[in-house]
C-alpha cells in the first residue's frame, strides 16, 4: 500500500477551504507551514547500564490564538510529518471550540513495550529537559496521547517544575487527579459528543426519547456514549459492536451490562438475548443515530448510500471517507464531524489548564456544565456556517477554524 | 477332552490334561521341569499339534530344537507391560488349541523386581490361554515367592503341581486340578514306573508331607524378587543413609539397582540421578511409596530438581534450601496400576485400546465408568488410609506420574489427569474422593488424547505404567478457600521474547494468582503475566492494554463445597484483606494501571488488575526464579521447564515450592533438532533465518497463499476483512484440515488493523500446521507483531510453526515462480469463492508438483528454517 504523507492531506484540506473562504494564496502559504519545530536527541541510561539515544520532536504549529496545545506520542514509527499533521489538526480543533489556544504535537520514537518503568521515567524527564525552554503554561502545554499516560504526564510536570524551581502544574494536562488533573476527564469525549447530538436532534427535529442508536466500537468512547445517550437523553441503544462483531436488540440494551460482559469475555458478542450481526450490518441499520466510535474509514463510498441513520456522530477519528461525506450530505444525513464531535477531550484539557492557573478546582458538575456550553456553541457555529455557505458539516467546521486562526493572525499583524 | 501329557503315570494321577489347562509346576530345579515338559511337547508335536516354546529366561533352554516346535523369544527387560503385550500377541496369532511351554517364570520376578508383577503377568495371560483352549506349562521355583503371589497364581491356574524329592525319590503333589477328581488325586504320588502310586501309607505320607508342607504355599523367607532383597541389603550395609564409598563396587551396584527399581532406566536421567540422588533420598522415596514399582517421570523430575537445588553451593549466590518449601509427597508405585488393571479385569481392555487406535470420547466415558467401579487390594487400601491419616484434612493433589511422562523428549504435557482433592469431610468421605481421583488418573492413561499422542510419537508400544504422585497442595486458607498465592510455570529458555532487549537465555515465567491450573491450561480469555527473567518489568502490552491481557479469574479449592472451583478476582478480593495484596494488584485509574504505594491499595475491587508489579519490583521473586532456572538448566545441560507455587511472607520474603521439572519441550519439537541436509535436487520454496518457533512438519498438502502485492492493492477495507473470513472458511474445510495446510500471507496476521496484514483471529487458522508472515518492504508489511502477542502464544501452545519470511532478501531463496505458476484450487474446494481468486491462492502441492509435498524444518536454536518440496 502506498504510504500517504499525512501532512500532505492537511495541505489539501487547507486548499479546499481556502477556495471556499477565498483566502489569498500568501495567507494559505503561511498556514501551510508549522511555525516552530524542535528536533531533539535524548540520551537515556537503560537498566542494563547501556546508553541509548532516542529521537524526539515537538511541533508548535500555530500559536496565533494562544499557547499551543497537543499530546505527546511515544511510538516506534513516529515521523515528523505525522507530528506536523497532528499539530495542524490540533490548531483547527482548538479554534473550532473557540479555546484560546493554538495547536501543537510532540513525539518520541520509542517502543514502550520494550522499556521498564524506570527507563520510561528517565526518557520522559530527558524529553522535558530537552524542550523545557520552549514549553510552559503560557507557551505550549502538552498532554497524553498514544502510549503515554497520566503517570508520564506527572513525571514530565515534575521535571519541568524542578528546572523552573517552582510548582508548575499548568505545564501539562492529563495529569493524575492528585496532581492537578481535572474531574470529568474519564468520559469527556463521549460527553462532548452527547451535547452535540442533543443539539443536532433539535435542529433535525428528532425526538430523542424515541430515538434509536447504534454504536460501532465499544472502547472508552463507545461505551460512554452508549451509557450517556441512554441515561441522560433517554435514547434506545439497540446495537453495539467491537472488533469481534456486533449485537442487536431492538428493544434496547443495557450498556453497563454489556460492558461487564465484555470485561469478562473480551467481547460484546454473545451477550444474552441479542441477535448477532456483523459490523457492516450495524452501520446500515435502520436507526436514528449512528455513532462510529472505533476505526477510520468505515463509512465509504461503497456503503454510504445504504446508511439509514439521520445523524452520524463521529466519535472516532476519520470514520468517513471524503467521498462518503459527499454522499451522506446529498442524502441529507446530518454528520457531526470528528473534530467537533470528539473535541470534549481537548476542551476538558483546557479546563484543566484553567483550573491549574486558578489553583481552584471544579466539581464534576461544573466541568460538565462548562463543557456543555462550549460544545453547544461550537455545534451551532458549524451548523450555521454549513447553511450559510451550503457546504457539508465537515467543510463548515474547517471553514470556521481557519477563519478564526486567520483572524487572529491578521489582528496580530502577522499577515 | 482328555489330552495326554506324554507321561502315563501323570495322566493317571490327574486324569490327564484338558484343553484350556494352565499347568504350573512348582519345582526345586530346572531338570525337574524339563522332566515333565519334554514328553509333553514330544507327544504333542508327534500328534501334529502346534507347539510353541516361549523363551525369555537366562537359564538353559527347557526344550531343544525339534520339528514341530516353534521357539519364540520375548525380552522381559523392556518391562511388564511390553512383555505381557508381546505374549498376548503371540497367543493371539497362534490361535486355538496351541500347546505352550514357558521358561521358568520366577526369572520374571528378578527382572521386574517384584512378585506382584509376576502374578499380574500370570493373571492376565492364563485366562486368554484358557479361552483359546490351549494347554500351557509354566514353572515356578519353589520357596522363592511371596505367599500372596503364589495364592494369586494358584487361583488362576487350572492345575498346580508341587514337585519335590525326598531321600532321592521324586514325588509330585497335585495341589489343584480343576474339574477332575479321584479319591487319591490330591495325595503325593511317587514318580517312577508306568503307574505312579499315591502315598497312602500314613507313615510315609507324614514323612513326605513334612518336607512338602514346608514349601507348598510359597516362601518361608523373603522372595527372590529383588524389591525387598536389595533394600534389605542396603539397609544392613549402609544403615539409613550412609553413602557407599567409591571403592565399594558391590554396594554401588546395589544402589544403582535400587534406583533403577524406584525411578527407571533412562540413560540421560541416570546420569543426573547418579550424580545428585543420594542413598538417603532413595530410602526417603521408598519410605513414602505405596505398593511397589517405580514412581514415574513427574515425581522423579521433581525430586531430582529439588536435589540439584539443595546441592547448589554458595557460589551460586543463593542458599536454595532456605528459599524452597519442603515437600512431603507420597508415591503410588507403578505396580499398583497393573494390579488394579489385572484385578479389575481391565488389562485386556487396555491392551485392545492401546493397539487399536480409535477410541471415541463416548467410549472413553464407558471406560472411565469401568475404572471407577474398580477396587484395590486390602494391603494397598491400608497404605492409602495411613497416607490420608497423615495428611489429615489438608488439601492434596493426585497427579499422574507415568513412566514416560516428563521424560527426555516426551513431555506428555497435560495429556494425563491431575485431580485435586479438597480433602474435607469424614475419613470415609475423604477416602472415597481420593480413590475416585486415583481411578480417574488411571483411566486417563488410555484417554483418546494420550493414546493419539503416544501413537504420534511412536510410543504406542512402549512400557507405559502409571505411577501417581500425591502432593500436599501448597498454599493457605483464605475465607473458605484454599490456594497458593503465586503459581505458574517457568522456562529456562525464552522462545517468545517479543523484544530484542530480552535475553532468551535467561528464561521466562508465566505467573498466576491462585492454583497453577490457570497458567498451564489455556483458559479462554484469561492471561497469566509473562515475566522475562532478564527484564522482569517488560510486558508485551502497552499500559492501556494491560487490563485486557490479565488474569480475571482465580482457580482455588472451595473447602466448604469440597471442590475445585474458580472465582472472579474482584469477588474473591472483595474484602481487600488478602495478605500482601499490594504486591499482586494494580488499580485502574483513568484507564491505566497504577501500582499501590506502600501497602495501601486504593479503589474498588472491580478495578483491581493482577499485574504483580510490586512483587516484581519489591521482592526477590524474579531473581530467585531466575537462579532456580539457571541452576537447573546448567545441571540438566538442557533447557528445562518447571511448575511451581510460591508464597510471600509478611517481610516480603518469597518461598518457592518446586512441583515439577522436566526437559523443556520446544514449541513443535520433541527433542533436539538438526536441519537436515536438503538434497541438491530438492526445490526450496523459501528459507527463514529470523525464526522463532521450531519443529518439523512433513507432507504439507495445501498452501494458502495470499499474495502480498495483490492484498496491498485491495481497495476496500471490507474486502480485506472478507479475505480474513475466507481464510477461516478454508481452514474449516475437512479436506484441507486433514491434508495439512500451511498459511502464507502479508504482514501481521491477527492484527486488528487490516492494513497491516491479514485480518484473522486464532480460530480462523487453528488447523494450520505452519503460519508464514511475508514481509515485502515496498508493500509496507512488516511481520513480528505477532511475536510475543497472545495470538503468537496460541500458536506456540498449539505447536503451530511460525516463520517470518523476507522474500526480497536473497538469502530467503523465495521461489516466486512456484507461487506464480501453481494452479489455484480455491474455487474447486470452496465453491463460491471465485471472486477471491486474484488475492488468495489455494495450492494443492502434490497436484502442482506431480506428487511432491512441502516440508518444513525449523530449528529454534540456530534460528534457521527451510521449506522445500520432497
Amino acid at each position: 500500500m502506498a504510504e500517504i504523507n499525512p501532512f500532505e492531506v492537511v495541505r489539501k484540506q487547507l486548499d479546499a477551504c481556502g477556495e471556499i473562504l477565498k483566502l489569498e494564496p500568501e495567507v494559505l502559504a503561511a498556514l501551510k507551514e508549522p511555525m516552530r519545530e524542535m528536533h531533539v536527541s535524548l540520551p537515556v541510561r537503560m537498566d542494563d547500564g547501556s546508553l541509548r539515544t532516542f529521537k524526539g520532536f515537538r511541533v508548535q504549529y500555530n500559536d496565533a490564538r494562544g499557547p499551543t496545545k497537543g499530546g505527546i506520542r511515544f511510538h516506534p514509527d513516529e515521523t515528523i510529518d505525522t507530528v506536523r499533521a497532528l499539530a495542524a489538526w490540533m490548531t483547527w480543533k482548538c479554534a473550532l471550540l473557540d479555546l484560546p489556544l493554538g495547536g501543537g504535537k510532540g513525539g518520541v520514537v520509542c517502543n514502550t513495550k520494550e522499556m521498564s518503568a524506570g527507563e520510561l521515567e528517565r526518557l520522559s524527564r530527558a524529553y522535558v529537559d530537552a524542550i523545557w525552554k520552549n514549553i510552559g503554561p503560557d507557551v505550549d502545554v502538552p498532554a497524553p496521547d498514544v502510549y503515554t499516560n497520566p503517570q508520564i504526564m506527572a513525571w514530565m510536570m515534575d521535571e519541568y517544575s524542578k528546572v523552573r524551581g517552582k510548582s508548575q502544574f499548568g505545564v501539562i494536562t492529563g495529569k493524575p487527579l492528585c496532581l492537578g488533573g481535572s474531574a470529568g476527564r474519564g468520559d469527556a469525549t463521549a460527553r462532548g459528543a452527547l451535547y452535540c447530538i442533543r443539539e443536532a436532534a433539535k435542529t433535525q427535529g428528532l425526538d430523542l426519547k424515541k430515538a434509536t442508536v447504534a454504536v460501532q466500537g465499544y472502547g472508552n468512547a463507545g461505551y460512554h456514549i452508549a451509557r450517556l445517550l441512554r441515561s441522560e437523553l433517554g435514547c434506545n441503544v439497540c446495537a453495539v459492536s467491537d472488533s469481534k462483531g456486533a449485537i442487536c436488540c431492538m428493544g434496547g440494551l443495557d450498556p453497563d451490562a454489556v460492558c461487564e460482559h465484555k470485561a469478562e469475555t473480551t467481547s460484546v458478542v454473545e451477550f444474552p438475548d441479542t441477535e448477532c450481526i456483523s459490523n457492516e450490518d450495524l452501520l446500515e441499520m435502520e436507526v436514528d443515530i449512528l455513532c462510529p466510535s472505533a476505526l477510520e474509514n468505515v463509512i465509504t463510498a461503497d456503503n454510504a448510500p445504504r446508511i439509514k441513520a439521520r445523524i452520524v456522530a463521529e466519535l472516532a477519528n476519520g470514520p468517513t471517507t471524503p467521498e462518503a461525506d459527499e454522499i451522506l450530505h446529498e442524502k441529507g444525513v446530518h454528520v457531526l464531524p470528528d473534530f467537533l464531535c470528539n473535541a470534549g477531550g481537548v476542551t476538558v484539557s483546557y479546563f484543566e489548564m484553567v483550573q491549574n492557573f486558578y489553583m481552584y478546582y471544579w466539581s464534576e458538575e461544573e466541568v460538565y456544565e462548562r463543557l456543555d456550553r462550549k460544545m453547544t456553541a461550537a455545534y451551532y457555529a458549524v451548523y450555521e456556517t454549513s447553511r450559510e455557505y451550503n457546504i457539508n458539516m465537515r467543510q463548515a467546521a474547517y471553514v470556521i477554524a481557519f477563519k478564526r486562526v486567520v483572524e487572529a493572525m491578521r489582528a496580530r499583524g502577522w499577515i | 477332552m482328555f489330552v495326554e501329557s506324554g507321561i502315563r503315570g501323570l495322566d493317571e494321577a490327574i486324569q490327564g490334561l484338558r484343553l484350556g489347562d494352565n499347568v504350573v509346576w512348582q519345582v526345586e530345579n530346572l531338570p525337574d521341569y524339563v522332566f515333565f515338559a519334554e514328553p509333553f511337547i514330544e507327544k504333542a508335536a508327534r500328534g501334529g499339534r502346534n507347539c510353541v516354546y516361549i523363551r525369555f529366561a537366562p537359564h538353559p533352554p527347557v526344550l531343544g530344537p525339534r520339528s514341530g516346535l516353534e521357539v519364540v523369544e520375548v525380552d522381559p527387560v523392556q518391562g511388564f507391560d511390553y512383555f505381557s503385550r508381546e505374549v498376548n500377541r503371540i497367543i493371539e496369532e497362534r490361535g486355538r488349541e496351541a500347546f505352550y511351554v514357558f521358561d521358568n517364570i520366577s526369572s520374571l520376578a528378578v527382572e521386574w523386581a517384584t512378585d506382584e508383577l509376576l502374578a499380574n503377568f500370570f493373571q492376565v495371560t492364563c485366562p486368554y490361554l484358557f479361552e483359546l483352549d490351549t494347554i500351557a506349562y509354566f514353572a515356578l521355583t519353589r520357596g522363592k515367592h511371596s505367599n500372596s503371589a503364589i495364592a494369586r497364581i494358584r487361583d488362576t491356574a487350572q492345575v498346580l503341581i508341587d514337585v519335590f524329592s525326598v531321600e532321592g525319590r521324586m514325588y509330585i503333589h497335585p495341589l489343584k486340578v480343576w474339574d477332575r477328581y479321584t479319591p487319591e488325586m490330591f495325595l503325593p504320588h511317587e514318580v517312577g514306573g508306568e503307574e505312579w502310586s499315591a502315598v497312602t501309607q500314613s507313615g510315609d505320607a507324614a514323612a513326605i508331607s513334612t518336607v512338602a508342607a514346608n514349601f507348598a504355599l510359597g516362601s518361608r523367607g523373603s522372595s527372590i524378587a529383588p524389591w525387598d532383597r536389595v533394600y534389605d541389603k542396603l539397609v544392613v550395609h549402609c544403615g539409613k543413609g550412609e553413602e557407599p564409598g567409591e571403592e565399594d563396587a558391590e554396594l554401588l551396584a546395589l544402589k544403582e539397582e535400587f534406583r533403577r527399581m524406584l525411578i527407571g532406566d533412562h540413560p540421560e536421567f541416570n546420569r543426573l540421578a547418579r550424580r545428585y540422588l543420594r542413598l538417603e533420598d532413595l530410602f526417603a522415596i521408598r519410605d513414602r511409596l505405596i505398593g511397589t514399582g517405580r514412581i514415574g517421570g513427574k515425581a522423579a523430575g521433581m525430586l531430582l530438581a529439588r536435589r540439584i537445588l539443595a546441592s547448589a553451593s554458595e557460589e551460586d549466590g543463593f542458599d536454595f534450601s532456605s528459599l524452597l518449601e519442603d515437600h512431603d509427597s507420597f508415591y503410588i508405585g507403578s505396580d499398583v496400576f497393573f494390579t488394579f488393571l489385572v484385578d479389575n479385569d481391565l488389562f485386556r481392555l487396555r491392551l485392545k485400546l492401546t493397539s487399536n487406535s480409535h477410541l471415541t470420547y463416548e467410549e472413553f466415558e464407558e471406560v472411565e465408568r469401568r475404572f471407577l467401579a474398580g477396587t484395590f487390594p486390602p494391603t494397598i487400601m491400608e497404605q492409602f488410609r495411613n497416607m490420608l491419616d497423615y495428611f489429615g484434612q489438608a488439601p492434596i493433589i493426585v497427579r499422574s506420574s507415568s513412566l514416560l511422562e516428563d521424560s527426555f523428549g516426551n513431555a506428555f504435557a497435560g495429556k494425563y489427569r491431575s485431580e485435586f482433592c479438597a480433602n474435607q469431610g469424614t475419613p470415609e468421605e475423604r477416602m472415597e474422593a481420593f480413590l475416585k481421583a486415583v481411578k480417574l488418573v488411571y483411566a486417563s492413561a488410555i484417554n483418546p488424547d494420550a493414546l493419539s499422542y503416544r501413537r504420534k510419537r511412536g510410543l504406542g508400544e512402549s512400557d507405559e505404567q502409571m505411577a501417581i504422585l500425591v502432593q500436599r497442595v501448597s498454599g493457605m486458607p483464605y475465607k473458605k478457600y484454599f490456594f497458593p498465592c503465586l503459581a505458574g510455570v517457568a522456562f529456562s529458555k525464552n522462545f517468545y521474547a517479543w523484544s530484542s532487549r530480552i535475553d532468551p537465555e535467561r528464561g521466562i515465567i508465566r505467573l498466576v494468582f491462585g492454583l497453577g491450573t490457570r497458567a498451564v491450561e489455556r483458559v479462554g480469555k484469561d492471561y497469566p503475566r509473562m515475566i522475562p527473567v532478564s527484564n522482569p518489568e517488560l510486558r508485551p502490552e502497552s499500559a492501556s492494554e494491560v487490563a485486557r491481557y490479565s488474569q480475571r479469574r482465580v482457580d482455588l479449592l472451595d473447602l466448604e463445597a469440597n471442590e475445585f472451583t474458580s472465582l472472579p478476582l474482584h469477588e474473591l478480593l472483595s474484602g481487600r484483606d488478602y495478605p500482601g495484596l499490594y504486591l499482586l494488584v494494580s488499580t485502574v485509574s483513568d484507564g491505566y494501571p497504577v501500582d499501590p504505594v506502600g501497602r495501601m491499595v486504593d479503589g474498588p475491587p472491580r478495578d483491581f488488575l493482577l499485574t504483580f508489579n510490586n512483587l516484581i519490583k519489591r521482592t526477590d521473586f524474579c531473581s530467585i526464579m531466575g537462579a532456580i532456572l539457571s541452576r537447573l538448566d546448567a545441571a540438566y545441560g538442557l533447557p528445562v521447564d518447571i511448575e511451581f507455587t510460591a508464597n510471600i511472607r509478611q517481610d516480603e520474603s518469597v518461598r518457592v515450592n518446586l512441583l515439577q521439572c522436566r526437559p523443556l519441550s520446544l514449541p513443535g519439537t520433541s527433542g533436539p533438532l538438526l536441519i537436515p541436509e536438503i538434497k541438491p535436487e530438492a526445490r526450496v520454496l523459501f528459507k527463514s533465518n529470523r525464526m522463532i518457533s521450531g519443529g518439523v512438519v512433513r507432507n504439507i498438502r495445501f498452501i494458502v497463499y495470499i499474495d502480498p502485492v495483490a492484498y496491498g492493492a485491495v481497495p476496500s477495507p471490507e474486502l480485506k476483512k472478507e479475505i480474513g473470513r475466507l481464510v477461516g472458511k478454508v481452514n474449516e474445510q475437512p479436506q484441507v484440515a486433514e491434508g495439512r495446510v500451511m498459511m502464507m500471507g502479508p504482514g501481521r496476521w491477527g492484527s486488528s488493523n487490516i492494513n497491516l496484514g491479514v485480518n484473522v483471529s486464532y480460530g480462523d487458522i487453528h488447523n494450520a500446521v505452519a503460519l508464514v508472515e511475508i514481509a515485502r518492504e515496498e508493500a509496507g508489511h512488516v511481520p513480528e507483531v505477532s511475536y510475543g502477542t497472545h495470538f503468537f502464544q496460541d500458536l506456540v501452545e498449539d505447536q503451530t510453526i511460525y516463520l517470518p519470511v523476507y522474500p526480497d532478501h536473497p538469502e530467503a531463496e523465495f521461489d516466486h515462480s512456484f507461487f506464480k505458476e501453481a494452479p489455484n484450487r480455491l474455487a474447486d474446494i470452496l465453491p463460491g469463492a471465485e471472486r477471491f481468486q486474484d488475492f488468495v491462492l489455494l495450492i494443492d502441492v502434490p497436484q502442482a508438483t506431480g506428487g511432491l509435498y512441502a516440508q518444513i524444518v525449523a530449528d529454534p536454536r540456530v534460528q534457521r528454517a527451510v521449506c522445500f518440496l520432497e
